[in-house]
């Protein structure tokens, strides 16, 4: 079982705390306009105290999810498969037989970019699991990965493939 | 090269026309000089113009629009502005339907759709040709398709004629819906868009007041506070009645008349009273087989049967359930007809394990507790309702609910099939031939982790599962789901296998006595090369 590099935590909390904001800005943003305007004549003084808590709660909660996806994150190369296990509250094992590979992308983020990372998805002609992607791969490790599965998808020769 | 049917320009432009001369009005609404209400002249003006472009252009579409169907391939030359050309090759066109409007059908012409797989959309659409043209199209062009990948597939079609119809193959009729069944059918089908139609049609009927549908004279002697209510359930029921009847007299225009034919290796439907639809399921395409049977129509032992494609739903843009091969029969029948589609065996699922039924329960108190402290929520706050704790005694209701959830539901690993059956009020059962899995996924939430519970999901290509129904055996004991993802991709390597050596040896069998020249198989070039 491999397991993805350990820098991809840094993507992972970077995310975690960019949408951690967003949403702790709307929510707080919100609290702070009901009390300053009269939509809300009688709002309680816990209103834009209680939001922030809220905020940071499910900040600090993000953060935790996005630390511990990097323990659960395993996938395989298997014979005649594709193996993925991921999930922090819902684990996911996925099996993707190689006949049934579509075409196999490589992708970089400006994020990941920076902190030296790859991704790369599998496509299926499934429906559901049509963007398998592995994360967190060094640039060389996704190549290679990228090559092995088209050579993989080649060998086993499937049929029309739907 | 043959072009469309001469009175395709007039339903073209008419249409057309309907819409530019809509656009146009809007824009002379617009831009009508004079701030002070609106120039009737220069509307008109716009509206007379958009009018005259639409025809215009509908006449030299006509003008530019070709098509021909060769040996291989089916070429359409179109475009106005824009030129484009198309060629299809015949192996890989999926589905072709042909859809006749009223004003179609009076004039004898139809709309043929060529659908391809891969592509949101339509691949060709020809608008209009004549109607016996358009089913000759039809014919050659599903006719050209099988032909193009007969060595993929005739194989599967020959076992499939073997085991349900051994005699003739052409045009056999496999279903037709009765007077009865329709009827039952239409009252109790639940059109969403019907919801909106029957408002639009509700406010037409009032003269755009509601107020005047509203017995004010009959409810005077009401005391105050309770006449808002009555008023809101009144034109709440008003509104639920139009909703219905228009849903019912739009089901059974829709399913009037449907008829199930299978001619070789594909099934061809026709439906609809005042537009007729009619299109073809190709048999070597289906992915998965759904029979389901709904709250009502399971209590009159009637059933409904639809077949997925890859990528493609007919009438995915269009109205919904326009993909069942089966709208409603008895449900005997569907499965009958269901086996002589794909040949699965005796359906004997495995519920899952006792534990999940306690999972169920759970969930249900949960929501009840939830409903309560809601309840009370509102009582202290607002003290309008009075006795909150009395909506507790819906945990009565959990057990039997809880049961009734373990008891639809199910999996089973059929000899070349996977089966699974979900859902209390609408009981799905899927099938799934084991070569057309994409990939098998085992998911464990955090709660049915737990209690060492997951759910395994068959992922096909076919494009219903978009909506989140795909082929799953829900709450099965987390080992036994591992093994049955193993399994499943086990099963789906070995079919493959043998589809592949069924494939090799029909080729060669066929290329041993290969007499037919105008057979596609392999050509004697080939032969010698071995």
């Amino acid at each position: 079982m491999e397991r993805l590099t350990p820098r991809v935590r840094v993507v992972w909390l970077a995310l975690a705390l960019v949408r951690a904001a967003i949403f702790g800005g709307i929510v707080v943003g919100a609290a702070i306009g009901l009390t300053r305007t009269d939509l809300w004549a009688s709002a309680p003084d816990v209103l834009v105290p209680a939001a922030a808590a809220i905020a940071v709660v499910l900040a600090v909660l993000r953060l935790v999810v996005a630390w511990l996806r990097y323990g659960v994150w395993r996938f395989e190369l298997r014979d005649d498969d594709l193996y993925i296990e991921r999930g922090v509250f819902t684990r996911v094992r996925t099996v993707v037989p190689y006949v049934r590979v579509q075409h196999v992308d490589s992708r970089r983020s400006p994020l990941e970019r920076t902190t030296g990372l790859a991704t790369v998805v599998v496509y299926t002609a499934g429906s559901r699991s049509s963007d398998v992607a592995i994360p967190g791969l060094t640039p060389a490790r996704a190549d290679a990965l990228q090559e092995s599965l088209r050579g993989l998808a080649i060998e086993s020769e499937g049929e029309d493939a739907v | 090269m043959r072009s469309l049917h001469p009175a395709s320009i007039a339903v073209r432009s008419l249409s057309r026309s309907l819409n530019t001369g809509f656009m146009f009005f809007v824009v002379g609404v617009v831009v009508s000089p004079g701030g002070n209400g609106i120039d009737l002249l220069s509307i008109f003006g716009l509206v007379a113009v958009g009018i005259v472009v639409g025809i215009v252009y509908e006449f030299a579409y006509y003008k530019r629009f070709r098509y021909d169907l060769t040996d291989d391939t089916f070429d359409v030359t179109s475009g106005v502005l824009a030129r484009r050309d198309r060629e299809l090759p015949l192996g890989r066109v999926q589905n072709v339907d042909i859809r006749q409007n009223v004003l179609g059908r009076v004039l004898g012409i139809a709309a043929v759709h060529v659908e391809t797989a891969g592509g949101g959309q339509t691949e060709v659409s020809l608008e209009y040709v004549a109607e016996d043209e358009a089913h000759r199209l039809r014919r050659q062009l599903r006719s050209g398709a099988s032909r193009g990948d007969s060595d993929a597939d005739d194989l599967e079609a020959g076992d499939r004629t073997a085991v349900s119809d051994p005699g003739t193959a052409d045009d056999e009729l496999l279903f037709e819906i009765e007077p009865r069944e329709l009827v039952i059918l239409s009252v109790f089908t639940i059109d969403p868009g019907a919801s909106l139609l029957g408002g639009i049609a509700l406010s037409f009927a009032s003269g755009f007041d509601p107020a005047t549908l509203l017995p004010g004279d009959r409810i005077g002697w009401l005391p105050g506070p309770e006449t808002g209510l009555f008023v809101l359930v009144w034109g709440l029921l008003l509104f639920l009645l139009a909703a219905w009847v228009v849903s019912a007299v739009l089901t059974f225009t829709r399913y009037y008349g449907f008829r199930l034919t299978r001619a070789d290796d594909e099934l061809y439907y026709e439906r609809g009273l005042l537009q007729r639809y009619s299109g073809t399921i190709p048999l070597e395409k289906v992915q998965t087989l759904t029979i389901s049977r709904s709250v009502p129509f399971r209590w009159f032992g009637y059933a409904a049967l639809s077949v997925e494609t890859a990528g493609y739903a007919p009438g995915q843009s269009d109205s919904r359930g326009t993909e069942s091969a089966i709208p409603l029969a008895d449900a005997d029948r569907v499965t009958e007809l269901a086996r002589a589609i794909e040949p699965f065996g005796p359906v004997d699922l495995e519920s899952p394990p006792r534990r999940a039924r306690e999972r169920y329960a759970i969930r249900y108190l949960l929501v009840v507790a939830a409903g309560v402290g809601i309840a009370a929520l509102v009582a202290r706050y607002t003290g309008a309702l009075g006795r909150w704790y009395l909506l507790a005694a819906l945990a009565v209701l959990v057990p039997p609910a809880a049961h009734l959830k373990w008891t639809s539901r199910g999996y089973q690993v059929d000899d070349r099939y996977f089966l699974t059956r979900t859902g209390v009020w609408r009981r799905t059962t899927k099938v799934v031939p084991y070569y057309r899995v994409q990939a098998v996924l085992h998911q464990a939430t955090i709660f049915q982790r737990r209690r060492s519970l997951a759910s395994v999901t068959a992922d096909t290509a076919s494009s219903a599962s978009l909506l989140g129904r795909a082929a799953t055996a829900h709450d099965i004991d987390a080992e036994r789901g591992l093994e049955l993802q193993a399994d499943l991709e086990e099963r789906l390597q070995e079919r493959l296998r043998a589809r592949k050596r069924q494939r090799t040896v029909g080729q060669r069998f066929r290329e041993a006595d290969d007499g037919d020249p105008s057979d596609e198989g392999p050509s004697p070039e080939s032969d010698d090369e071995r």
